[in-house]
């Protein structure tokens, strides 16, 4: 068992809009700028818009049980840079911008608790 | 904003249940079953199932998707595959027959209780003040009316079952 050793982090302001989810939000903005807009096509008619709304929440709520069944699993991260670690997974947000992972194994230690930002990474995996 | 992550929920949906190959930046490749594109961040959840009955799950994030390509479609089987892979314990799938034969059990119990029971599409519908939607537990028993609901509900928890 490593032992966890302190690792510098740089200081994060407090988040201004405590709701990410603000579509007017500077974050929300700059990361995420159309998940969340219907298609215009689908605005003329309310079946099409209907089934678009079906098929997005669908595709959610399995994406948000993967999610759930990595919970407090062991994942690998491959970022970029040839960058891959290790680390148990807490959560997401709801944007899925941020990972707050547990022992997350770098090479210069074992951080006890840390936030991933998922820009920064290309895929991860596990097991169930 | 790379090609991928601007489809729309019905085209990515058509991925899903489907073996697709997906290249990625710094030119990796991966391979396997869709489960799902999260809507929110274009990620592909990949999965390749194992010998022993688990499997192993990557995720491709959906900035870092290059191209998709789709190798063979699925079928039912790979489908229920998936959906039982991620549901949680303790919740299972009931198959239609079940339903129907639960629900004509519970429905035999009530009358032979006489209590009167109508059926509304997929709920029983008692006395016309209480409803039991599937899968016809005694959590399933919705009223207004307390007595009647804490009277179906100890019946529907006495119920001996399908008989022979």
């Amino acid at each position: 068992m490593k032992t966890p050793v302190s690792v510098l982090r740089l200081p994060r302001g407090p988040d201004p809009n405590s709701r990410g989810f603000d579509p007017n939000s500077a974050r929300f903005l700059a990361l995420c700028p159309t998940t969340v807009s219907a298609s215009s096509a689908a605005d003329a008619h309310g079946v099409a818009l209907r089934d678009e709304q079906r098929a997005r929440s669908l595709l959610r709520e399995r994406f948000l049980r993967s999610l759930l069944a990595m919970c407090g699993r062991p994942v690998r991260f491959s970022m970029y840079e040839k960058v891959q670690v290790e680390a148990k997974f807490g959560a997401s947000d709801i944007d899925v911008l941020n990972f707050q992972v547990s022992d997350l194994q770098t090479p210069i230690g074992v951080q006890k608790e840390a936030l991933l930002r998922c820009p920064d990474i290309i895929t991860y995996n596990f097991e169930i | 904003m790379n090609p991928w992550r601007q489809k729309m929920p019905l085209e990515w949906q058509r991925y899903v249940n489907n073996e697709v190959k997906v290249v990625a930046d710094e030119k990796r490749q991966y391979q396997g079953w869709v489960y799902t594109v999260d809507p929110v961040s274009a990620s592909i959840v990949l999965v390749n199932p194992q010998e022993d009955g688990r499997a192993h799950v990557t995720v491709v994030m959906g900035h870092a998707v290059e191209k998709v390509e789709l190798l063979q479609d699925g079928g039912e089987e790979i489908a229920q595959r998936l959906s039982s892979l991620f549901s949680p314990d303790g919740v299972q799938t009931v198959s239609r027959e079940e339903l129907q034969s639960k629900k004509g059990c519970l429905r035999a119990w009530l009358e032979k209780n006489r209590i009167p029971v109508t059926e509304e599409g997929e709920a029983l519908c008692v006395a016309g003040v209480l409803r039991i939607n599937p899968p016809y537990g005694s959590a399933d028993c919705i009223s207004s009316n307390e007595i009647i609901l804490s009277r179906v509900q100890s019946l529907v928890e006495s119920n001996p079952g399908i008989q022979g």
